[in-house]
């Protein structure tokens, strides 16, 4: 039970705020593969997601001082992070996506499905159709393709797997927002792994 | 107990349910037509499925030569 306990985040932060570079460079080795992992789900490429690394941590470096403690410092470090790999995102030039509208839910005039159970269970098993490289690509392609509303909302909560609060408070919007957005996007990359399944069947 | 309850407007309130944010009664309408639905069935199975399948498809770690470029990146800056 004599094991020292590892320093918060919030310690680490105030002591790297006072130049403390090896408090610092504790703080990059504790986030940045999380930081990594998220600026490529929002970026959905490797280069822009090393680049948003990079400026993610550029900018805490710059801005710790700063850092009242209002959030957890997590929290903080996220939002700085989702708008690097935004910034990073938007600078580059793209091939328009073609949206996923096509998925949504289809229903008949009385409300109810207009799939069948089989049709409807298919994206649950497409990790069975496609193999894993292929997924990974497609599984990107489908992020490009969401409205960037219901990206960064999905991103970070479904595949970071924070709070529907902690997601508020990183995109600044109320908490129903969030899970209006997260469910809108759930809707179309469910009907787009589904077609997905079904065209490898 | 609402009549009205179809899959459309159950799928509009499918976040909130799995959330458990819904006042009882309503969440009891969702449940009774689910249970009498396999359309519905299935398609709150995939939606529940969608999440994971998505995380496990993105996951990726850092690759060494990438953590060891941004301590040198951060290094020359802060020089």
């Amino acid at each position: 039970m004599a094991v020292a306990a590892e320093p918060s985040d919030e310690d680490l932060a105030a002591r790297a705020a006072g130049a403390d570079e090896p408090a610092f460079e504790a703080l990059v080795a504790r986030y940045q593969a999380r930081v990594y992992r998220l600026a490529r789900r929002l970026t959905q490429d490797d280069g822009d997601a090393q680049d948003a690394l990079q400026e993610t941590f550029l900018q805490v470096h710059r801005k710790l001082s700063s850092f009242r403690g209002e959030s957890r410092f997590s929290t903080w470090l996220y939002r700085v992070a989702t708008n690097a790999a935004l910034m990073q995102r938007r600078s580059r030039a793209r091939r328009p996506a073609e949206p996923l509208d096509a998925y949504a839910p289809r229903f008949d005039v009385y409300g109810e499905h207009a799939a069948t159970p089989e049709e409807l269970l298919a994206a649950s098993a497409v990790d069975e159709r496609l193999d894993r490289k292929r997924l990974a690509e497609k599984a990107l392609d489908g992020l490009a393709r969401l409205p960037d509303l219901y990206r960064e909302a999905f991103v970070l909560r479904d595949l970071e797997e924070l709070e529907t609060a902690e997601v508020a408070e990183i995109l600044g919007l109320e908490p129903a927002a969030v899970r209006q957005r997260v469910h809108r996007a759930r809707l179309l990359l469910r009907g787009y792994l589904g077609a997905l399944a079904e065209r490898e069947s | 107990m609402r009549s009205d309850l179809k899959c459309a407007s159950g799928i509009e309130l499918l976040a909130d349910y799995l959330e458990g944010l819904l006042a009882k009664d309503v969440s009891a309408d969702i449940e009774t037509h689910v249970a009498g639905c396999p359309r519905c069935t299935a398609f709150i199975a995939s939606y529940r499925d969608t999440p994971r399948i998505l995380r496990d498809a993105t996951a990726v770690t850092l690759p060494p030569d990438l953590e060891a470029s941004l301590l040198d990146f951060l290094r020359s800056r802060r020089s």
